[in-house]
This record gives C-alpha cells, sequence and structure tokens, in this order.
C-alpha cells in the first residue's frame, strides 16, 4: 500500500512533468500504464485547492464525471475502441491545465483585484493575463486531444465530431451551474 | 543486436505503431509539420498561437479587453 502511494507519486511527477514538456509520449503512457492512483493526486491538488478557495468540491468532482463519461459515451458511438480506466486517468491529467488557470487566478485576485483599469498598467495586466490565459487554453486543448485519441482510440475526424456534439452539452451544463451559482466558469 | 535490445526495439514499435498515423488528406505533409513541433515542448508554438489570439482580441475590442480580464478574474 505504502508502496504504491510512493511509486504514484513518484509517477504523478514524473507524468506532470512530462505532460508539459513531451505531452504526446506521455499521454501515450498515461493511457497505457496509468494507474488509478495517479488519479488520487489529481484529486487531492483539486481538493486542496478547493478548500483553499472555499469552492465545494462535489461540483468539481461532478463536472469531472459528466465530461469524462460524455466524451466516453459519445466516443463509444463514433467507434471508441479505448479501456476506460485509461480514459479517466488520461482525462483527469487535463485537469492540470485547469488547476494551474484556476490557482493563478485566484492567487492575482488577492493580490491584484479586479476591475482592471485602462491605464497602462491595467492594460498591460491584461495583455499578460490574456497570453497566460490563452496559452494554458491550448495546453489543454493538446491534452483534451491526447485523451480522446490514445484514450478512446479515435482519429482527428472522429475526435472533432464527438467533440461538436459534447461541447455544447457542456456549454448548457455550464450555463445550468451558473444559474445554480455553482461557477461562473465552469471547472472543466 | 542483442535479443533483450531486440525485444525491447519490438515492443517499442508495437507500442508506436498501435494506432494508425493521423492523415489529414491533402494536408497531411502541414499537419505532420505542426504536431511535430506540439510533440516535444510545445510551449514556443503554445505562445505564438496565444499571442496571435490576443492581438486578435485587442484589434476586435480594443481596450474593452480590460473587461473580459476582469470578468475572467471574477470567474472562479
Amino acid at each position: 500500500m505504502g508502496n504504491h502511494v510512493l511509486v504514484s507519486g513518484l509517477s504523478f511527477g514524473r507524468t506532470v512533468i512530462g505532460i508539459a514538456t513531451r505531452p504526446y509520449e506521455t499521454y501515450r503512457r498515461i493511457v497505457s500504464r496509468g494507474t488509478m492512483w495517479e488519479l488520487a493526486y489529481v484529486g487531492v491538488l483539486v481538493s486542496l485547492y478547493c478548500y483553499i478557495s472555499r469552492i465545494r468540491v462535489a461540483p468539481v468532482v461532478l463536472t469531472y464525471l459528466v465530461t469524462a463519461g460524455l466524451f466516453w459515451c459519445i466516443g463509444s458511438f463514433a467507434g471508441a475502441k479505448g479501456r476506460l480506466t485509461g480514459f479517466f486517468i488520461a482525462w483527469g491529467y487535463t485537469l492540470v491545465p485547469t488547476l494551474v488557470w484556476f490557482s493563478t487566478t485566484s492567487l492575482l485576485y488577492v493580490l491584484i483585484p479586479p476591475p482592471r483599469s485602462t491605464r497602462l498598467e491595467g492594460f498591460l495586466f491584461s495583455i499578460l493575463y490574456l497570453l497566460f490565459s490563452a496559452t494554458l487554453l491550448f495546453w489543454k486543448v493538446i491534452l483534451s486531444y491526447l485523451a480522446l485519441r490514445f484514450g478512446l482510440r479515435l482519429d482527428l475526424g472522429k475526435i472533432s465530431l464527438v467533440s461538436l456534439i459534447v461541447l455544447p452539452i457542456l456549454f448548457l451544463y455550464s450555463i445550468a451551474l451558473y444559474r445554480m451559482g455553482i461557477f461562473r466558469i465552469p471547472f472543466l | 543486436m542483442t535479443d533483450a535490445l531486440y525485444q525491447k526495439f519490438v515492443k517499442r514499435w508495437e507500442e508506436v505503431m498501435d494506432l494508425p498515423p493521423q492523415t489529414v488528406g491533402p494536408l497531411t505533409p502541414y499537419y505532420k509539420k505542426l504536431v511535430a513541433r506540439l510533440k516535444v515542448m510545445p510551449w514556443p508554438v503554445l505562445v505564438i498561437g496565444s499571442v496571435v489570439l490576443v492581438v486578435g482580441l485587442y484589434l476586435l475590442l480594443g481596450s474593452a479587453i480590460t473587461i473580459l480580464v476582469s470578468v475572467l478574474q471574477r470567474g472562479f
């Protein structure tokens, strides 16, 4: 048990570095050799963030399950042949950029609270913040693509098709969460 | 080639060839060129993409991007 935790911890650390520096190769490894223990580490980090930011964990977990579940179900109709656990672990790692973005945004909210002004300082901050956000968004898109590619074993056409079906559903789901006062920006 | 090395090579080969390579018709060479840059250390490409996006947003919204940032900052 202790051994599993330690080995998974090392593997998790190595994988987080890997998804930043060699995402393609790392995702292949996550899907074929990843363990549920690694997903637990993602869960711990997300829970820690939720605790510090005073956000409820349940909607975050639900959002992860809904998103991964939707991709799995719709992907299955499109001919996905992957392994369920492999895909869920791979999708779990796509939460790393989300977590980085939410953590940084929360920290900046405390250090430099909004609203931003149109003065030079506010404008420069806005540009840098948008650059940072867009870079993380693109990273997230790549990781999501790789999770679908290796986890569901779909090609680009089918991934696009599945995304075209799933994204509007997630959009409606996000609106529902917003209306219920749970998230302004969903923790996808 | 020793047996162990050969076995390692075969294992790696099977792992790589597990999924058929992605093709996108006549755009395949361009796709391969772009993807090659994203497979290892994708950050330069990601940052360039972000710069293009942010410049586009600035041209579209002007100084109103500060409102967008304020909304995003309150988003969590």
